[in-house]
């Protein structure tokens, strides 16, 4: 258990700089998710913190210590990794006990340590298996029977349920979640799946082509994206934008295909200036004094129904609880509460604060 | 070629596929049963026109070639010279076989292309340094100047081989074992080393394979004292026709080990044979 | 490398101080005698430059063995080539069968080369080898093998395709294996003919393992020594004695060590130019694009 730091990371593999000056700051105890698309730096940012790559410039400490330079044994972190990296031709409880064993660990110690971990991840019938007898679900919970069970200073999670079918990968995300409560120990946990980012974490990393974006809890990157790619990543489905301006006298966005979009109170923005509108499709609203639309796709998903909205040329997507009992091709008359409404900046993709 | 009378024609095709590999494989080994026969047969059956198929089998000269011969010495100077090349050989390979998998690739190029290219040196141009420093160094007729001579033809072969096998063991095991508390070595020793059993097998017996079969050093190289199965047999005849039931006992007696580890080992032989052959 | 790995080059010493020392030193002191006028038996040396190498580019024996080297290579190549492939291919289509007949096939290969160079001998020995005394049989007159110098070099040259051929159908038999049998079947649907097939999807796609294995083979082709030596020991006369034996025979028999090692060193050459030019030219042919 420990605090974390990245001061002014940088990485370059030959000459191709991929993390640009990464600062964050992570709390003893934290659960921290990097979450972003493909490509984006976040597993070259957990290795520099496991030592597994070499940071270019900046520094990284654990417990306040400088760690930047130590090899990886040294740093006293635990990894699960997205294959697991399970040692084939050791039991499981050999696996689990393997980081034991290389500290010199006494084996009675040992074994009681790793009954402990397997107790608490239910391991304990599978303890003489081999990880070829394993299922895969199984598999996974001896790769963090293997974390936990040396009580390191920060564990490091790899996209440890990206191989999982999706059933089991929401139960794991629970089950990884209660042992976070249990153990509390500080977690860095990469993923490019932003469910996963926003029910897991006390704080969220988004990071796009080796930038920061945002880093915040869940609900304020939900609520307050910093910017339209943070807007458009968090969320399923995805947040509407819009490109148009402010109308006049601020009582409408208009888009730049022509619709005019009232809204109830006027934004602290300029009339006239350019901007994106960015509209979660929770936010919209069915309403008969409303500007008009045309239902073009209805997707109900049992739960709630999605529907694709065709507004002069744009389409928005909206969810609505409610069966309303729409049709594809009805006209409608939809709303947009104003404080749910963002709007970002068209160039730098900054949000603009009224 | 309508669909429906291919079928047929496929089965006759391979039907006379099959007939016709028959009677090549037959053709192909009758070196091999004639030399056989050949052992077992008095001089009197072997000298004939046309040649005798049935005849009263001996297995004297069998016996006379190991018992009267000193074919055994030989055969544990073979062993001699085969097991410490392949104890010298292997784990040094598997080291720097090893690390080879696991520097970056574009270090790791230039030292395979190397070592590829060092694999088609001319034994000959070897042969020499090695007959002329032995002589100087009285090592001639010892068992460790033809061992090294063997370790140095053979080394590239199988770095080449156990870097395939390596590169097949994931990375995220070397990885798990650093942050698990291992030096390099110990992940190597512990973790890798286990998993790659199977191309040590493989890599032992081509090393095993090559020691026992070479020729070159062995015959420029040792004496009386030290001489191998092939120097022996080679020396021992074919040219006088009287001792062929005698040289072919010896050669059937050399070749037998070899065929009866190969059927054993079969499944392992044709991943050393391929070794490089897809990947260049 | 990344800083926790670097202990790894470490593991390059052992192998690579062996190789050192047991390989670049000796191929180091080959190079150095080569410019030496050394007869071992007198133990005198002295210095004499490219003498050695003047001497032999300018002496016919040198040429001679040099066109025999090719002649057997280019032959018992392409005969292994041809056989090994066709093997394969059959192999490939036997499917159930296979691999018995590869066990079979394979025989020749991992028998020690001196003995089945002596298997050999006792087949195509003048009269009471197989071959003749089957052919005396039927009253027809062989011609002499071994002793012959036409006959001696096709002897040779089917002596190491004997031993050979094996090697190459397993490795083209592995490719095959490899294939991709969605791709032959699709050109099978398309009605694409078995030539076809061959031409335009199985080779390309088993262009690695041909380079390779053609490579492999001409380098130790250059360096075969303990079959003809056995068979013909390069007789008669000069008619099968390639650059190897001549080596051999300078080296080892007039114990001309300085000579002998220039020769060596000039098959160095030759190799290693050779192995780039056939690389270059299998490469440009099918990376050119499909025609």
């Amino acid at each position: 258990m420990a605090p974390l730091a990245i001061r002014r990371a940088t990485k370059s593999f030959g000459g191709f700089e991929v993390l640009h000056g990464i600062d964050i700051d992570i709390e003893d105890g934290e659960f921290v998710v990097l979450v972003g698309p493909s490509g984006c730096g976040k597993s070259t940012l957990l290795r520099l913190i496991a030592g597994l790559e070499d940071i270019t410039t900046g520094e990284i400490l654990i417990d306040d210590k400088e760690v930047s330079r130590l090899h990886p044994k040294d740093r006293d972190i635990a990894m699960v990794f997205q294959s697991y990296a399970l040692y084939p031709h050791m039991s499981v409880a050999e696996n689990m006990g393997f980081s034991l064993r290389m500290r010199d660990v006494k084996p009675p110690e040992r074994d009681r340590k790793v009954q402990a971990a397997a107790e608490i991840l239910g391991l304990t019938p599978l303890l003489d298996r081999y990880p070829r007898q394993l299922s895969g679900g199984q598999r996974q919970r001896v790769a963090m029977g293997r974390a936990i069970v040396r009580d390191p200073k920060v564990f490091l999670f790899d996209e440890p349920l990206s191989n999982l079918d999706a059933k089991l990968r929401v139960q794991m995300r629970a089950e990884i979640r209660v042992l976070h409560k249990k153990l509390k120990t500080t977690i860095v946990y990469v993923t490019h799946d932003q469910i996963e980012a926003m029910t897991m974490a006390d704080k969220i990393v988004v990071l796009r082509d080796g930038h920061v974006e945002q880093i915040g809890s869940p609900l304020e990157l939900y609520d307050t994206p910093a910017n339209a790619f943070v807007g458009g990543f968090i969320g399923s489905p995805a947040m509407n934008m819009l490109n148009g301006r402010i109308g006049e006298g601020g009582r409408s966005f208009v888009t730049d295909n022509g619709a005019e979009l009232p809204l109830a109170a006027p934004p602290r923005i300029e009339p006239g200036r350019a901007t994106i509108m960015g509209l979660r499709p929770e936010d919209i609203e069915i309403d008969e004094a409303g500007f008009p639309a045309q239902v073009q796709l209805i997707e109900p998903t049992g739960a709630d129904i999605h529907v694709n909205l065709e507004v002069s040329g744009d389409v928005l997507t909206a969810v609505f609880h409610e069966r309303l009992g729409l049709s594809e091709g009805q006209s409608v008359r939809l709303s947009i509460p104003v404080d749910k409404v963002h709007f970002f900046d068209p160039d730098s993709g900054d949000r603009i604060v009224g | 070629m309508t669909v429906a009378d291919s079928p047929k024609r496929r089965q006759r095709e391979t039907y006379l596929i099959f007939i016709a590999l028959c009677i090549f494989t037959f053709i192909n080994l009758m070196p091999l049963i004639w030399a056989v026969l050949t052992s077992l047969k008095d001089p009197r059956d072997a000298f004939t026109i046309p040649p005798t198929i049935i005849f009263e089998p001996t297995l004297e000269y069998h016996r006379q070639v190991w018992f009267e011969n000193d074919f055994f010495r030989y055969l544990k100077n073979s062993l001699i010279v085969s097991a410490g090349t392949v104890f010298i050989s292997v784990p040094f390979g598997c080291l720097a076989a090893y690390a080879l998998s696991r520097i970056p690739r574009r270090s790791a190029g230039p030292i395979l292309s190397a070592l590829f290219t060092i694999r088609m040196f001319p034994h000959m141009l070897l042969a020499i340094p090695f007959f002329v420093m032995g002589t100087f160094l009285n090592l001639i007729d010892s068992y460790v100047l033809l061992i090294l001579a063997l370790v140095a033809i053979n080394q590239p072969f199988t770095i080449w081989l156990m870097h395939g096998f390596f590169l097949e063991i994931p990375r995220d095991l070397d990885e798990a074992a650093a942050i698990d508390g291992c030096t390099s070595w110990q992940a190597f020793r512990i973790v890798i080393l286990p998993l790659a059993r199977p191309g040590m097998t493989v890599a032992a017996l081509f090393s095993l394979l090559l020691s026992y079969n070479e020729f070159l050093f062995a015959l420029v190289l040792t004496g009386t004292d030290t001489k191998t199965l092939p120097v022996a047999i080679a020396s021992f005849g074919g040219e006088d026709i009287s001792a062929w039931s005698l040289s072919a006992a010896g050669a059937i007696g050399i070749m037998l080990p070899i065929v009866i580890v190969m059927l054993v080992l079969q499944r392992h032989l044709v991943r050393g044979l391929t070794a490089g052959a897809v990947k260049g | 490398m990344v800083r926790w790995q670097r202990g790894l080059w470490l593991f390059f010493v052992p192998s690579f101080g062996l190789l050192a020392v047991v390989l670049l030193w000796p191929l180091g002191y080959a190079i150095y005698l080569s410019f030496f006028d050394y007869y071992l038996g007198s133990n005198v040396r002295s210095f004499i430059g490219l003498g050695n190498y003047v001497d032999l580019l300018t002496e016919q024996r040198l040429w001679r063995s040099m066109w025999t080297t090719i002649v057997i290579a280019f032959g018992s190549v392409g005969l292994e080539f041809v056989v090994g492939f066709a093997l394969a291919l059959a192999l490939y289509r036997l499917n159930s069968s296979a691999r018995v007949f590869s066990v079979l096939l394979f025989l020749p290969h991992i028998v020690t080369p001196v003995v089945a160079a002596l298997f050999l001998k006792w087949m195509l020995a003048a009269n009471w080898g197989f071959v003749d005394a089957t052919l005396l049989t039927f009253g027809i007159t062989p011609p002499d093998w071994l002793g012959d110098p036409f006959w001696a070099k096709i002897s040779v040259i089917l002596a190491d395709a004997w031993i050979f051929t094996p090697l190459i159908m397993m490795v083209l038999y592995a490719g095959l294996q490899g294939l991709d049998e969605s791709l032959i079947e699709a050109a099978q649907i398309d009605g694409a003919s078995n030539w076809r097939i061959l031409r335009h999807v199985i080779i390309p796609a088993l262009i690695p393992a041909i380079i390779f294995t053609i490579s492999v083979r001409l380098m130790d082709v250059f360096r075969f020594f303990d079959i003809i030596y056995v068979l013909t020991g390069g007789g008669p006369g000069t008619a099968t004695e390639t650059i190897t034996i001549y080596t051999y025979q300078l080296g080892f028999r007039m114990l001309q060590v300085g000579k002998a090692s220039a020769l060596g060193v000039i098959t160095l050459v030759i190799v290693a130019a050779l192995l780039l030019t056939i690389n270059r030219l299998l490469n440009s042919i099918y990376r050119g694009g499909d025609r």
